[in-house]
């Protein structure tokens, strides 16, 4: 009896930890992209319209019988910014075939780093991350795809000297959040401050920032010329508020790209009129991929949420960055069209984007294996009351300062990680 | 420094620091009937802007009359959860109703995104948010609202207390055999303790919804909160309100003079330092009553 | 049935103060640990680093929390911080070029002396109290580690850990890892299974009980509680280490944060106040559950379509595991330890109802 129950029981361990794990190679033409993003913690305030844009442009994609006859298939699944559960569903992915992970998380992401360059799986950390693996060749899986912090930093700056001419004895403040993430552009800052002659003047928030309500009398009395508010979520949103309620002058206010049309809702849309962004990609539904998304994807009813977050900046995000991503499986299937559908397949391919504006969407993006920022060029936009409207074209500036600081980090990490 | 600054940065410290006090007043009002530390409340402030955001934009209601509704509905919520979940803990170790009541938050945290959405969500009390100068002296308007707005809810609260079934509260969080004994309703008590703790919550909840927009994270409020009801003495009403203005000048105070010295947000450490001081050199807090152990 | 006591006799006082007395026990503990050992060669990889791996970790850090909840009956909210210590200590020894086996150690040594001036706390203030400066201390060092570049690691707050060997074995690869984690985990769980049956846990267990009638029987309540507090600090320092070490491989403050204490301490109470077997059930269920609710929660919308929205189907597991949460404590507040006596007595007792224990 003893015996047969120790059997059975090893017998039944076996069989339990032996379940079988699907792995699709059964319709060979099949390309996988792993999507688990926060919905549930940190980064609620952006995932849902980003993840909807990212589906709904897959949908156009294989509405349209996919890429020479290979179809994506998106698994999108929430790990709440949890480190945990996003290292299982790296596994997982990386257990059933996928080439590409997109965390949305910078936490998540910087934790995924060494395993992703292990395993040569292409990570997306599109405004999020590591801004210093815009090295390709320190980070040669990881993929920004996007303007990193630095380049967004240094853009707003190079529109204020647009504007006022001379930066030289002008007061700049920058408010952010006090975590790793809002102090990441100071090193810029105080670079193009000594170069420029600018005065910079930071005063750090405590996250999440719901409460900020002894920081603005105080940028108010510095008197500053421009404002940046660095944050995300409630932190803009308060930032916002604060700042009407001191009655700042809403035209010298601007932010990264993390600033949307809802955050101006619930500051008021009336009372922030003037507010700058960094826009990544033409937001509202005129571009043409968002056009075709409507006609062949929301229309027919296959929209993957609400039809009117069509055409918002977080929305066109998640669509800017999938176009990219497709574009290089693309390239990909060019240059290799029988596969093997591979991590360093798809790095190849996304290697290989030269020049790439989506139907002019976006700025021209051409990825090379040094750089994965993608050339580092966005617009300032400004809201109207209704909408973000652009100011300027599609610009790229302080690129050198932004690269010293690159090359810094990722040297530091080529040293120090293996 | 000029003394400008150090004026308006005091004042909108008191009147944000009411604005806390107001949820601690709800953590309070638990403890002191029912001797549980409510670590929840933040979540009910979390419900209760979800509720006023629910009654004006979903069923269209103006925002005087969803306020009310809104509170209403959040007393009922408020007995509901002691009914059904922490009547059923009578007895059990503190760290089991401490656990159970971060359970609840936890759920709370999925249930209210879940239904309502998780993007940030706008509600508008009709507070202007133009600026008020007094000579040079800014002052905040929607913070001397909800300062005030909180100060007389405390102010009353403790008037409660003093009112017939206030008195049977107080006898309840003395003894609650010997108040069962007398004939009091222990259970309804603590019900209703609930009940307006979960009305303060929702006024809370408004509040701050009209600063930074109604979403998860208006239950992060909680930590300040205990901050401020540690430091008034757990069982305390008039605790709550100094403690309130105490936190929150030595939080304005400090991002005004210590954050340029640090180069960081020493909010929150301001709060942390002040439950460790209090603790270790008054540990029942400003006002609360000393702690008789029985061996 | 199983677990049968018919006809086995203690003839020695060492038989009956054994770890196991009942032999099915003991083989049970011992096919578990052979399986556990095996478990690279029969299990699928995936498995191993995304279940396996992260389970005995956790579980190793909710012991050495149990200890302090369960065995001392001091509460810590602040659990999270102590690992950050003994993680961010030993990862920079470890670049600084000190061993591997020394700076888990040393993390472990610092975490224990920081983790004793916070249990000073506890030497005046209890229950509910103790709780908040647990959490204060959580925010002082969160807020210590981001402030201090030096610690944190300059603008991007990441710091890589550096290939290191344990005992001569490189720790590369799944393998070497898991058994680097299982070696620290069988380790504190000896101890742990052990303590008790000593005089220093037979102190803590009347320190826990009542500490001012622990004192009048002679126990020094002052010394008795520090001890508690450096123990288990040392043991969240060691795994912190091992956390940063064999799974993480990159550390960054956000790994410690306030979450990771409360999910520690959910993983006590849910798993069993002071139970060894309630730590390990209460660290899978804590851990797997969001993921396993949300594969079901994804299964169900996409077999059956479940006409929900997004925002409802991604948050549904939350709900899930916040109800889960609410749900032991309501029905079964000893944890899922209580539940696997209950199943063991039933067993034991069968075929009758119930006897006399």
């Amino acid at each position: 009896m003893e015996r047969r129950t120790f059997l059975t029981g090893t017998a039944a361990a076996a069989l339990v930890s032996q379940m079988p794990i699907t792995i699709a190679r059964a319709q060979d033409k099949v390309i996988k992209f792993a999507m688990p993003q926060d919905f549930t913690k940190v980064y609620t305030f952006v995932t849902a319209e980003y993840s909807q844009g990212q589906r709904d442009y897959i949908s156009l994609i294989n509405a349209r019988g996919g890429i020479n006859g290979y179809t994506i298939e998106a698994d999108v699944s929430d790990h709440g910014n949890d480190l945990p559960r996003a290292i299982e569903a790296y596994e997982r992915a990386k257990t059933e075939g996928a080439v590409l992970i997109d965390p949305l998380s910078t936490p998540v992401a910087r934790a995924l780093v060494p395993r992703v360059l292990e395993d040569e799986i292409n990570m997306v950390t599109a405004f999020s991350g590591r801004s210093d693996a815009a090295d390709g060749t320190a980070f040669p899986y990881v993929m920004p795809l996007s303007p990193n912090y630095w380049t967004q930093a240094g853009l707003l700056i190079d529109y204020f000297r647009q504007k006022d001419g001379d930066l030289n004895g002008k007061k700049i403040c920058f408010v952010h959040i006090d975590t790793p993430f809002g102090k990441e552009p100071l090193p810029i800052l105080e670079k193009l401050a000594e170069q420029q002659g600018f005065e910079l003047v930071t005063f750090p928030y405590t996250p999440p920032g719901n409460d900020q309500s002894a920081i603005w009398p105080q940028v108010r009395r510095a008197r500053p010329d421009w404002v940046m508010f660095w944050g995300a979520g409630v932190g803009q949103t308060t930032a916002l508020t604060e700042a009407v309620r001191n009655g700042m002058d809403m035209s010298r206010m601007s932010s990264s790209v993390w600033i949307s049309e809802s955050d101006m809702e619930v500051a008021g849309a009336q009372d922030v009129t003037g507010v700058l962004k960094v826009e990544p990609c033409a937001s509202g539904r005129d571009p043409k991929p968002i056009q075709d998304i409507l006609a062949e994807v929301v229309e027919p009813g296959n929209g993957a949420g609400p039809e009117e977050k069509v055409g918002t900046s977080y929305y066109n995000y998640g669509v800017m960055i999938t176009a990219i991503i497709i574009e290089g499986v693309r390239k990909a299937i060019e240059k290799a069209p029988d596969g093997p559908v591979t991590g360093p397949w798809l790095n190849d391919g996304l290697h290989s984007i030269r020049d790439f504006d989506a139907d002019g969407m976006i700025p021209p993006v051409t990825i090379t294996p040094e750089d994965h920022q993608g050339g580092g060029m966005a617009r300032i936009a400004h809201w109207d009351g209704e909408k973000f409207v652009a100011d300027t074209d599609f610009f790229t500036a302080n690129q050198d300062v932004v690269w010293e600081e690159i090359r810094k980090y990722s040297e530091e990490f080529k040293k120090t990680g293996e | 420094m000029d003394m400008l600054l150090l004026a308006e940065l005091s004042i909108n410290g008191v009147f944000v620091g009411l604005m806390y006090a107001l949820v601690a007043a709800g953590i309070v009002l638990i403890y002191k009937t029912s001797g549980i530390a409510n670590l929840a409340q933040g979540a009910l402030a979390m419900m209760g802007g979800y509720a006023a955001w629910a009654f004006t934009a979903m069923v269209g209601l103006p925002i005087w009359l969803a306020i009310p509704i809104a509170l209403a509905v959040m007393f009922l919520a408020g007995v509901a959860l002691e009914r059904f979940a922490l009547r059923r803990m009578v007895g059990q170790p503190i760290i089991m109703v401490i656990m159970l009541t971060l359970g609840l938050e936890i759920m709370l945290r999925g249930v209210l995104p879940g239904l309502f959405g998780s993007a940030v969500k706008r509600l508008d009390v009709g507070i202007p948010n133009t600026p008020l100068f007094l000579g040079d002296l800014f002052l905040n308007r929607a913070t001397l609202i909800g300062g005030s707005v909180s100060f007389v809810l405390i102010l009353l609260a403790i008037a409660f207390f003093n009112s017939r079934l206030g008195i049977i509260m107080r006898a309840v969080s003395d003894d609650q055999s010997a108040s069962w004994s007398v004939g009091i309703r222990v259970e309804r008590a603590i019900a209703i303790a609930w009940g307006l703790s979960a009305m303060m919550a929702t006024t809370a909840g408004v509040l701050w919804g009209a600063t930074q927009g109604v979403d998860w994270s208006l239950s992060l409020l909680l930590i300040k909160a205990l901050a401020i009801a540690i430091l008034g003495g757990l069982d305390s009403l008039p605790g709550v309100l100094i403690a309130g203005i105490i936190v929150g000048l030595a939080e304005s105070l400090a991002t005004g003079i210590l954050d340029p010295i640090v180069g960081g947000g020493t909010r929150d450490v301001v709060a942390s330092v002040i439950i460790v001081l209090t603790l270790l050199l008054r540990p029942h807090g400003l006002f609360g009553r000393e702690h008789i152990e029985r061996v | 049935m199983f677990y049968r006591r018919a006809g086995i006799r203690h003839t020695r006082y060492q038989d009956e103060r054994q770890l196991w007395p009942l032999p099915f026990d003991r083989r049970l503990a011992i096919l578990i640990f052979l399986l556990a050992l095996a478990a690279p060669f029969i299990v699928d990889r995936l498995y191993l680093v995304s279940y396996l791996l992260p389970w005995i970790i956790w579980s190793t850090a909710a012991l050495g929390l149990n200890f302090l909840m369960g065995g001392a009956g001091q509460i810590h909210l602040g659990y999270g911080a102590v690992m950050a210590i003994g993680a961010y200590c030993s990862v920079h020894m470890v670049r600084a070029g000190v061993p591997f086996e020394i700076a888990m150690i040393a993390g472990g040594l610092l975490s224990a002396a920081v983790g004793m001036i916070f249990g000073a706390a506890a030497l005046r203030v209890k229950g509910l109290y103790l709780a908040m400066a647990t959490l204060a201390m959580q925010y002082i060092v969160d807020f210590v580690i981001i402030q201090f570049p030096a610690i944190s690691g300059g603008t991007q707050a990441t710091i890589q850990v550096p290939r290191v060997s344990f005992l001569g074995v490189p720790i590369v690869g799944d393998r070497p890892t898991y058994y680097v984690a299982l070696f620290v985990c069988v380790v504190v769980t000896l101890f742990m299974l052990n303590v008790r049956r000593s005089s220093f846990g037979r102190a803590l267990a009347a320190v826990r009980e009542k500490d001012y009638a622990a004192a009048v029987i002679g126990v020094n309540t002052f010394r008795y509680k520090l001890l508690a507090f450096w123990v288990s600090s040392f043991i969240g320092g060691v795994v912190g280490s091992v956390l940063a070490v064999c799974y993480y491989r990159a550390i960054s403050p956000d790994q410690f944060h306030l979450d990771l204490s409360i999910s520690l301490v959910a993983m006590v109470i849910v798993g069993g106040l002071g139970s060894v077997l309630g730590s390990f059930f209460g660290a899978a269920l804590i851990l797997f559950a969001p993921i396993l609710l949300n594969q079901f929660v994804g299964f169900l919308s996409s077999e059956f379509g479940l006409a929900i929205t997004s925002d409802l189907r991604s948050h549904l597991p939350l709900m899930l595991y916040g109800a889960m949460i609410v749900g032991f404590l309501l029905w079964e507040p000893l944890g899922l330890a209580k539940i696997y006596a209950n199943m063991r007595n039933y067993f034991l007792v069968w075929p009758f109802r119930h006897a006399r224990q």
